[in-house]
């Protein structure tokens, strides 16, 4: 049974259609990516899979059960991080773990155990004793995160959980969430850091003005949609080796950037098996001195960009 | 413990935390206190000769009346501003998302919000009555306890119908200054009606002029008006409940 579905959903907000017919199914113990620019539906979907809002029609069902609003027995099996978590400031981050615990009716002494464990692992404790109006951007986001997982959730919602967090911070999210889809809890993630994504990411979904572009997994999206991409890197300027490529007929786009010493190419093509053979010879009559070269996959930021992008008005 | 308990815990400690248990609390002392003082010194405030209209001699019972029709105003107006955040606040803000995806019903959620500003208007009425009868049998003599105690009770009952509309608003729209805004014309309407023959016996405004009533040991007992309030807070309430039920956040 799939941990997250859903069928036909859509949601209007008078005139706005803010989802179009939405159909996915996310299987148990993955980490799902729900990417799309701003305005995409990402938010108003997380809300309909956690009963905050209801769709104008459609189904879905999240752990087992289908999604009605307010149903107390799902809301025991969700976890969920609204984009920017609003805490009650006059709280210290344990007496807000703790009300979220007794909220799940949770005993006083589970309550403690359950503080302690998420305060050590959002890197909290030390904290654990100010005033949420105190916390950094990075902290409120860290405890947010902390009081989502406070019932142990089968199913975990996340918007947006890294956009608040320094680096460190965010390989640290980062980790722990493939940390607890190892302990069989299914993540929802919506993201606009397609880089977190791509790193922890087993399936994404792909959603722009309401409907979704394409669902599939990370490895399967970059083969099945872009172009395959060549990397070069030269010690010396390649203004002209850039013009020359740009007039083959098999070369569909040149990136290039100076990085210190460095210069970098980045070549999309139409047709790989020419650019392979070509590339090379290039390069060789080139007189350049080559540092390095590699046919690369592309990023799925440009597939993003590529599947999205091209559709704006 | 039941959601319903863990919120209004939430809800009290948090009306300490932010001192608005202790701020309301004070304002009702002061009042309490200052309406008897203040009759009493009235005229040493305004000597005699500056006086356009005679100034009585006042009584006890002037005292425990002008007490209760102060509360009637500025007790609606501590109501109001007290309660217009309570849930309106928590959907701006977006804490009441993430409470509410918690198993949370949003009847508990309301519920336990006018609780808690009940038991802190409660106490506030407790306190500044037994500072006014406190003042006015030392300035002025025994009001008569059955009687001031009866009109407190009306008193609390009006702030009780004053919190329980707030709430209500609070619940129907996102801003507290709308709800705030649409509490006070409201009671401020319903205050008016206290006046109008025929609706004057079934209105909640008119909750101030009966205690006042029997502050002064006279006047008929409407009794209606006391089943029509205590019917209106329960309406208000489930309307409140209704509506947020049907809110999305």
């Amino acid at each position: 049974m799939p941990a997250i579905s859903c069928q036909g959903l859509t949601k209007h907000y008078g005139s706005v259609v803010a989802l179009d017919n939405l159909a996915l199914t996310i299987e148990d113990k993955v980490i799902f990516g729900f990417l799309g620019p701003n305005g995409a539906g990402k938010t108003t979907a997380l809300k309909i899979f956690t009963g905050l809002s209801r769709p104008t029609s459609g189904r879905a069902w999240v752990a087992g059960e289908e999604v009605v609003s307010h149903s107390r027995s799902l809301q025991s099996k969700i976890g969920y991080l609204p984009e920017e978590p609003a805490f009650y400031n006059w709280m210290t981050g344990r007496e807000y773990l703790t009300f979220v615990g007794q909220l799940f009716s949770l005993s006083s002494r589970d309550i403690k155990k359950r503080c302690g464990e998420l305060l050590e692992l959002v890197d909290l404790s030390r904290d654990a004793s100010r005033r949420v109006s105190s916390y950094s951007r990075g902290m409120r986001q860290r405890l947010g995160i902390a009081q989502a997982l406070m019932n142990k959730p089968g199913v975990l919602f996340l918007d947006e959980p890294c956009s608040a967090l320094d680096p460190l911070g965010r390989v640290e999210v980062l980790d722990t969430l493939v940390r607890l889809k190892e302990q069989a809890t299914t993540i929802f993630m919506s993201s606009h850091i397609l880089a977190d994504v791509e790193r922890i990411c087993d399936v994404v979904g792909i959603i722009d003005r309401g409907r979704l572009v394409v669902e599939s997994g990370v490895e399967e999206l970059r083969q099945r949609f872009a172009h395959p991409v060549f990397e070069i890197e030269f010690e010396e300027p390649a203004a002209s080796f850039v013009g020359l490529l740009e007039s083959l007929s098999w070369v569909e786009k040149v990136n290039a950037a100076a990085e210190g010493n460095l210069f970098k190419l980045r070549v999309s093509v139409r047709d790989v098996a020419t650019a392979k053979v070509e590339i090379p010879r290039l390069i060789a009559g080139s007189g350049l001195t080559l540092r390095q070269y590699q046919m690369v996959l592309p990023t799925l930021e440009e597939v993003f960009i590529e599947l999205v992008g091209n559709r704006k008005d | 413990m039941s959601s319903f308990f863990v919120l209004f815990k939430k809800e009290f400690r948090g009306q300490l935390k932010t001192y608005r248990f202790l701020i309301v609390i004070a304002l009702f002392f002061v009042f309490g206190l200052g309406t008897p003082l203040l009759l009493k010194y009235l005229h040493a405030l305004i000597p005699a000769e500056d006086a356009v209209i005679g100034i009585p001699e006042f009584t006890a019972a002037d005292a425990v009346q002008s007490y209760i029709s102060s509360l009637g105003q500025l007790g609606l107006v501590a109501a109001v501003l007290v309660a217009m955040g309570s849930v309106a606040g928590e959907r701006e803000s977006g804490t009441a998302a993430i409470t509410l995806s918690k198993p949370v019903g949003r009847g508990s959620f309301i519920v336990a919000k006018l609780g808690a500003l009940s038991v802190t208007f409660g106490a506030a009425m407790i306190v500044g009555a037994a500072g006014c009868y406190l003042y006015t049998v030392v300035l002025f003599g025994n009001p008569g306890g059955s009687n001031f105690l009866i009109a407190s009770l009306l008193g609390a009952l009006y702030l009780l119908f004053c919190l329980a509309v707030t709430v209500m608003y609070s619940s129907f729209v996102k801003s507290p200054l709308a709800a705030g805004g649409l509490s006070f014309v409201t009671l401020v309407a319903i205050a008016g009606t206290a006046g109008l023959p025929g609706i004057k016996y079934y209105s909640p405004g008119a909750l101030v002029s009966w205690a006042e009533d029997v502050a002064m040991a006279g006047g008929p007992n409407p009794w209606w008006v006391l089943a029509v309030s205590i019917a209106l807070i329960i309406l208000v309430i489930v309307a409140g409940w209704r509506v947020f039920k049907a809110t999305e956040l």
